[in-house]
């Protein structure tokens, strides 16, 4: 059984440690309050809690307002209910003008979801992002990497999201490691057989499953890339020109998200054979997010397989 | 500030003039919804706003947002004549590098406060305007100007509900009420009409003036502005196109382009009402 630590608890950390040295930071929510368990947020600052009912859009583009006059606001719901219902406000009224806008996305991903079901399960949040010009998109993978998250991005002006998953979410990271933003981080390099990138709580199965693969005879790179955007394109070449093989491991639809990413740098940069672990292009359902990932096709059994068959195609 | 109505008469007729003009010349733009709109931005920015051209980042200057986007050549047209950049940059209006696009765009356009275009978001947006005021301890007020048509989209909603909940008194929203929505009238679209009952009933401060009587709308103004617990609404009954007898009412100038013969007919008619 994982560890378990809630990247909600931790995000509503950083955000009081942000708002206790800046009095411009406001958090924004939609009755999300409990979401974000940002009752000690609401009770250290009851000015700078704003809850505007259940209105997504109205909220984005409140925040925007908060923005354009000095302000740090951030908002805080359901993945899906900010970048699909509040969408265009998110793209028109935080990144066409480039304020200074912070959004913080519960569920994300299956596991992020799990017990209830498709429509709180988000696969979609980080591809509709990532056409937005202008956004900073991180996905941390655990709560000790969330609370670093909000604390480096609150004091790097730009509209940003950061996924955030369960409130049940598996440790991968000892405290207190720094965070980049737009940097990858290569957590072990046994060997150039194979390189697995990952982000998210999913980072904790990759790791595992490049375990696995060194007991099988195939050394691999793991590689956690937190920043979905701005990519660190330099980076992830110089990686795959190593390697020339990838596998990709994401809690995201497989088209859009990290997946994605990684195949227009093959494509562009650095050519490799590439798997990508992720969902697959269908809806999920409600479940407990272990079994949920594995039915999924997120297993590590399924990463293991994956970089087992493009370590096989790049030697043919 | 030009407290005299005459003098702001003739500021409002001049920019309808560079509104006409500026449409003819890029070749595209929506004149009605400009002309409707050109009385209240003048008694906006020539007598009521404490504003600087000089300095349009001023943190304690008073807002103004555009909801209705596409009424931007009469709000570009209304900066320029208060001196936020050079007059002899409306012509450019959506040409190629221009800093006066199509809709407004916050970054490009010296004086303006948000980006526009998209309908619905001004109320919003200025809420969390009003609200960074009132945390920073300043006293600047925000106007929201928004369309009648677009009170159809669902976020003016969860604004005008929201607004109560935090007493934003300094948020001044007016109405542009003349009664056309791009495609058809509003009367025969749906349920938008009656509007101020709508507005009383979320708890706004309500009034309802003649949108073309500079001295009417001066007056309710400055009653919102007094008014320092809940937000105001303004409605204002307008006339599309209005000021240019062939556009009056005729909603096919929603978005067209006047010919050059067509140019003459409205310069010399708002020309004769000098």
């Amino acid at each position: 059984m994982d560890a378990l630590a809630s990247t909600r608890v931790a995000a509503t950390e950083g955000l009081m440690e942000l708002a206790a040295s800046d009095p411009r930071v406001i958090l924004v929510c939609m009755d999300t309050v409990g979401v974000l368990k940002a009752d000690p947020f609401r009770e250290a600052y009851p000015d700078r809690l704003m809850d505007v009912g259940i209105a997504e859009q109205h909220a984005v583009a409140f925040a925007s307002g908060l923005a354009s006059c000095g302000m740090k606001p951030w908002v805080a719901a359901f993945a899906g209910f900010i970048t699909m219902r509040a969408c265009e406000q998110v793209r028109t009224f935080v990144a066409y003008p480039h304020l200074d806008v912070k959004l913080i996305g519960a569920n994300g991903g299956i596991a992020g979801g799990e017990r209830d079901g498709a429509t709180h399960q988000f696969t979609e949040d980080l591809g509709i992002l990532r056409t937005m010009p202008g956004m900073t998109i991180l996905v941390p993978a655990d709560a000790s990497q969330v609370r670093e998250a909000v604390l480096v991005a609150g004091r790097t002006p730009g509209p940003t999201y950061i996924r955030i998953g369960s409130g049940r979410d598996p440790v991968v990271f000892s405290r207190g490691e720094p965070f980049e933003i737009g940097k990858i981080r290569v957590l072990e390099r046994k060997g150039d057989d194979v390189a697995v990138f990952a982000n998210g709580y999913v980072l904790r199965r990759a790791l595992e499953a490049v375990r696995v693969l060194a007991t099988i005879g195939i050394q691999a790179t793991i590689v956690e890339v937190h920043t979905l955007k701005p990519l660190d394109v330099d980076g992830i070449a110089e990686v795959l020109r190593r390697t020339q093989a990838a596998v990709t491991v994401e809690d995201h639809n497989i088209i859009g998200g990290l997946g994605s990413a990684i195949a227009e740098v093959i494509a562009e940069q650095a050519p490799a054979a590439l798997a990508r672990i992720g969902v697959r292009d269908v809806f999920a359902e409600s479940g407990p997010a272990g079994p949920l990932l594995d039915k999924y096709h997120i297993g590590v059994d399924d990463i293991v397989e994956a970089a087992r068959q493009v370590v096989e195609k790049k030697r043919r | 500030m030009v407290e005299d109505i005459r003098a702001l008469e003739d500021m409002a007729r001049q920019i309808r003039m560079d509104v006409v003009s500026m449409i003819h010349e890029s070749g595209d733009g929506h004149p009605g919804p400009a002309l409707s709109i050109v009385d209240i931005l003048v008694a906006l920015y020539f007598a009521t706003m404490r504003v600087d051209p000089r300095d349009p980042s001023w943190p304690d200057r008073d807002r103004f947002i555009l909801s209705k986007g596409h009424g931007c050549v009469g709000l570009y047209a209304t900066l320029a004549r208060k001196g936020y950049f050079s007059i002899d940059l409306l012509p450019t209006l959506r040409a190629l590098g221009s800093i006066l696009q199509g809709h407004p765009d916050v970054n490009k356009t010296p004086g303006l406060d948000a980006t526009s275009g998209s309908l619905g978001h001004g109320l919003s947006i200025g809420m969390g305007m009003a609200m960074a005021a009132r945390l920073q301890g300043r006293d600047y007020s925000v106007f929201v100007l928004t369309g009648d048509g677009e009170l159809q989209e669902g976020i003016v909603w969860e604004a005008a509900m929201c607004a109560r909940t935090f007493d934003v008194g300094k948020l001044i929203a007016i109405i542009d009420f003349n009664r056309f929505q791009s495609g058809c009238a509003i009367e025969s679209n749906n349920g938008l009409l009656p509007i101020l009952p709508k507005w009383q009933a979320f708890g706004w401060h309500c009034q309802e003036v003649d949108g073309h009587d500079i001295g009417q709308i001066l007056e309710a103004v400055r009653l919102a502005q007094r008014e320092t617990r809940a937000p105001s609404m303004i409605l204002a009954h307008t006339i599309k196109g209005k000021g240019v007898p062939f556009m009056e009412g005729d909603n096919s100038w929603h978005k067209r382009v006047p010919t050059a013969v067509e140019l003459s007919e409205a310069l010399a008619a708002l020309k004769d009402r000098a």
